[in-house]
């Protein structure tokens, strides 16, 4: 579907109109957010005796539950979103430059509601930086906690270095077209700029992008989020050295459709159909696609050696795992996404936007019930089984339920806030549209 | 080494020291600064940068503070060098690159550079990996091959001979008929919450075996606690000087991580309002931190002042470093069994050396459970572990006479003793330091009804007039006001 291709004032106009559809969309998203503040300060004031968590071995529940899976899920989002743009600037992946800055910010985002989780989920949320920081020093070698809460600072730092630093660029030559009200705010962000620093600046974003791809392996769900449970000794569910490439795959599938969610909202918005092109989605479907598939692999390698001669503890949580009918479910969903996907990829006909959005819900629906049941279900099938009351029980409470409407209202708060700041489109992409007709056009024959 | 005291005699914190800004020290730091020395960019700079990002992750500088100053450094350092790398591929191959695999691009990029610009670019990943890795270090590290840091405390018992004591116990299964007086008499010293049986019965039936089978369950007080190594505030911690696994309450975050490592299930949160008020438990007249800033002394110090205030109140709340780690936990932190530090402190009117489970089980006629050090060839623990596999082998003596050479039985192939001794789940590497006497529950062992139910003791069957219920799930499950019968009853702390 051959476009005209972008223009600055394109990527302008949600900071300059305010259309009805943005203010129901804010009102929506504070309403919610404020209703479930009100939920959470009741959490606060009687303690996690609101939630259906409970003690586990005589106890007959399980003491994590939906706070540490959807923690988990949007820790996924996050870090899929930003491997997502560096891959996207360290391999020059032009057809995808419309959308590195949304992942970028919806890596933000999403680390900020991961972060929100940790405090939602502990007891004591008061004790966090007085008992964290001083004991630092020696947590860091041996709590998998204290890793995490490691990485996800360094990577919120990263991200956040690496939005500011592209940011600088678009601010400074579209400085005369913002608004006046902003003023200080484009000061600051444009401080000490000179147009010599564009050469440098480039060359730090890669380098950013560099040690994001470079780290990914390694940090968030490549390594100290699966860690966090894999190298528990207690719970045979969470065994196994392909718990680090299955987040990954989460992650990054995850965060694809969380990318295509927004971007299709954006297009929807504010027309730019131009800019998010059909070609551009259809390339992501394709990844959905491939990580998705990539997903069910790895959760085939852990069933056949769950069922086949695993150990009693191990093969019973195996067992209960693929009999539980949640599980059936959002395993089935990514079968049906894939489904999809292979077929448009083959007949482009059966490609529409609508249908990869529904995908992409699915896909998040089926990340996050995946993940929950993942902590849960490990947490109800310890090695030591003796206990009458295991497995013992759980399904989230009203006040955990409405943690997961809560934190998706914040995070699109937080989107609605910055559409109002800067571009989400960086000025690149649409400079480059402009620059290269050809390019734009040759799109259309890879996919 | 000492390394029970992590409160009073904590070396400097490692961001307040000017010289080493690392955790690990001066030595640790050198050698960062030789690697970065070997790149060509500036040393000084690349230190800096990670001493500062401690800083930041420390929360003690932010993070515009954190660019604004490295800003122009970063700038002027690397605009000597050339164009970004990515301008060394021909942008003809632009549109090949793009929507390609990673690794594919990668290649691409690769054999488009000819020598120099490859080891351009080797140097540059070199020199960026190293800043970027000296950063993460700010925040992650590990602990050196050359012997630890002496702080790392907190983790594991002291080496035998700089501990006072190992607690343990001895369980004599074959002794036990699950009375549960061992659990009243825990919820009547601390307190506890409806359904927090820090010490639990198990009645089961096992495959090979008609009749009931018991398992006395306290926490395991392991040498190696996993529930330890994986707090992230050193709340869960073990005691150097004898071994035990507390919790100290003003630490602990309520995060549950010891709870889901610990493989035996001993742990419970407190999850609402607990049911025993504070100053029910509480003899002394005064706020923790005033009970940490009396002088205190050293392990078993009869003379400080602490121990005189401890000791004239028979507090059962604190331990010898004025640290709230016995009784139950206050609302969000997690409780367990303790061993009663307060006792082997010395300063209740209990003796030490003795818990409150034993006491109750020996007040029953039952003796069971022998606690006592298991590093003390003659604490009661270990006595009764020799007279108890002695009378065994008197047994087996008596057998040699039997020997009956027509079946040929060899004595020699018996074990020296006919009855088992077994720590539970030894295998995880815990190290565990209950003893068990008797048979060990099979993989298809079930747990069944016990002989005297748990409700038993609720009520004026116990000290608090607390509920005492099996599955505690089912009572959670009320909420934060509790079961009807008994709504507003309880106050917390
Ligand atoms: S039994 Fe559990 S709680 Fe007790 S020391 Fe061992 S791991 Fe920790
Ligand atoms: S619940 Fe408390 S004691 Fe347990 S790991 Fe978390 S902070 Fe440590
Ligand atoms: S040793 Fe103390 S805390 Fe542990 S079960 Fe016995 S009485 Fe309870």
């Amino acid at each position: 579907m051959a476009t005209s291709p972008g223009e600055p004032e394109d990527i302008l106009r949600p900071i300059l109109n305010t259309s009805k559809k943005y203010y129901i969309a804010f009102g929506i998203a504070a309403a919610v957010a404020l209703l479930w503040s009100a939920v959470y300060g009741w959490q606060l004031e009687e303690g996690l005796i609101v939630t259906n968590l409970a003690d586990w071995g005589s106890g007959g529940g399980s003491p994590w539950g939906l706070y540490i899976g959807a923690f988990i899920w949007w820790v996924g989002i996050a870090h899929g979103g930003i491997i997502l743009s560096a891959a996207v600037r360290l391999f020059g992946m032009k057809r995808y430059q419309p959308v590195a800055r949304v992942a970028e910010l919806l890596t933000l985002g999403a680390l900020s509601m991961a972060g929100l989780y940790i405090l939602v989920h502990m007891g004591r949320p008061d004790r966090l930086v007085l008992s964290v920081v001083p004991a630092y020093p020696w947590t860091v070698r041996t709590s998998p906690l204290a890793w995490d809460v490691t990485v996800i600072t360094l990577y919120f730092v990263m991200t956040a270095t690496y939005l500011g630093l592209t940011i600088r660029y678009d601010v400074y030559h579209l400085r005369d077209r913002l608004p006046d009200y902003l003023g200080p705010f484009y000061s600051l962000v444009t401080l000490g700029y000179s147009e010599t620093e564009e050469q440098i600046i480039e060359r730090m974003v890669w380098w950013l992008a560099l040690g994001i791809i470079v780290l990914a392996p390694l940090l968030l769900h490549g390594g100290v989020i699966p860690w966090l449970f894999s190298l528990i000794p207690s719970m045979p569910g969470w065994d196994g050295g392909v718990q680090g490439p299955q987040f990954l795959t989460i992650a990054l599938t995850s965060a694809i459709a969380g990318v295509i969610i927004i971007s299709y909202a954006l297009r929807w918005g504010y027309d730019w159909d131009h800019i998010l092109t059909d070609a551009m989605f259809r390339g992501l479907t394709n990844w959905l696609g491939l990580f998705g598939l990539l997903f069910l692999w790895l959760q085939l390698q852990q069933v056949i050696n769950g069922v086949f001669a695993e150990p009693v503890a191990g093969k019973t949580a195996m067992v209960a795992r693929i009999t539980q009918p949640y599980y059936i479910v959002a395993i089935g969903t990514v079968i049906v996404i894939l489904a999809y996907v292979f077929a448009q990829a083959v007949d482009q006909r059966q490609f529409s936007l609508v249908r990869s959005l529904a995908a992409s819900f699915l896909m998040l629906f089926a990340t996050l019930t995946e993940k929950v049941l993942f902590v849960f279900e490990g947490l109800l099938y310890p090695h030591f089984s003796l206990y009458e009351a295991v497995p013992g029980h759980y399904f989230p409470s009203i006040v955990e339920f409405s943690s997961l409407a809560g934190t998706v209202s914040l995070c699109t708060l937080f989107f609605l806030v910055i559409v109002k700041l800067f571009p989400v489109v960086e000025l690149h992409a649409v400079e480059d549209h402009h620059d290269e007709h050809e390019a734009a056009h040759d799109e259309e024959v890879t996919s | 080494m000492s390394t029970e005291d992590t409160q009073d005699d904590e070396p400097r914190h490692p961001y307040e020291s000017e010289d080493s800004f690392h955790p690990l020290g001066e030595e640790w730091e050198d050698r960062m600064r030789e690697e970065l020395e070997d790149t060509e960019y500036d040393a000084d700079l690349g230190m800096q940068m990670a001493r500062d990002a401690q800083r930041l992750v420390a929360g003690e500088i932010s993070e515009e503070e954190f660019y604004a100053e490295y800003h122009d450094d970063v700038e002027e350092e690397f605009e000597a060098d050339d164009r970004p790398l990515f301008d060394d591929v021909d942008p003809a191959e632009w549109d090949d690159i793009e929507d390609e695999s990673v690794a594919e691009s990668l290649a691409e990029a690769d054999l488009q550079g000819d020598e120099t610009s490859r080891r351009e670019m080797m140097k540059k990943m070199g020199a960026g990996a190293a800043f970027l890795g000296y950063g993460a270090y700010a925040t992650y590290d590990f602990q050196p091959a050359d012997g630890a840091p002496d702080n790392v405390s907190g983790i594991r018992p002291a080496p035998k001979d700089e501990r006072e004591h190992r607690w343990g116990m001895v369980i004599d299964l074959q002794r036990c008929d699950s009375c549960l007086a061992c659990v009243a008499g825990c919820i009547d010293e601390n307190g506890t919450s409806t359904g927090a049986n820090w010490m639990y019965v198990f009645t089961y039936e096992d495959e090979d075996s008609e009749q009931e089978n018991f398992l006395v369950r306290p926490c395991q007080h392991c040498s190696n606690a996993p529930c330890a190594k994986v707090c992230p505030v050193r709340a869960r911690h073990t005691r150097g000087k004898d071994g035990l696994v507390l919790t100290d309450y003003e630490t602990c975050i309520g995060c549950r991580y010891c709870q889901v490592a610990c493989p035996y299930g001993v742990n419970y949160f407190q999850w609402g309002e607990p049911d025993v008020e504070m100053s029910r438990l509480e003899h002394l007249d005064m706020r923790p931190e005033e009970v940490r800033q009396l002088e205190g002394g050293d392990y078993g110090d009869r003379d400080s002042e602490r121990y005189q205030e401890l000791s004239d109140a028979n507090d059962h709340v604190y331990d010898y470093r004025g640290r709230w780690t016995d009784s139950r936990p206050p609302q969000g932190t997690m409780g367990k069994c303790t061993m009663c530090p307060s006792r082997q402190d010395g300063h209740t009117d209990n003796p030490k050396g003795t818990v409150a489970c034993m006491d109750a089980c020996d007040a029953q006629g039952m003796s069971a459970i022998h606690f006592g050090d298991l590093d003390d060839e003659e604490s009661r623990a270990n006595r009764y572990l020799r007279r108890r596999t002695e009378v065994e082998r008197t047994v087996l003596e008596k057998w040699e006479g039997v020997e009956d050479d027509d079946l040929d039985i060899e004595t020699t192939a018996s074990p020296t003793s006919e009855i088992s001794t077994f720590r539970l789940l030894e295998d995880l590497g815990t190290q565990p330091n209950i003893v068990y006497l008797g048979n060990e529950p099979g993989p298809n062992a079930e747990q069944s009804e016990p002989p005297t139910p748990y409700e038993v003791y609720s009520g004026s069957n116990n000290k608090w007039g607390v509920e005492v219920v099996d599955e505690r799930k089912e009572h959670l499950d009320y909420g934060p006001s509790g079961p009807p019968e008994q709504e507003g009853e309880e106050g917390g702390e």
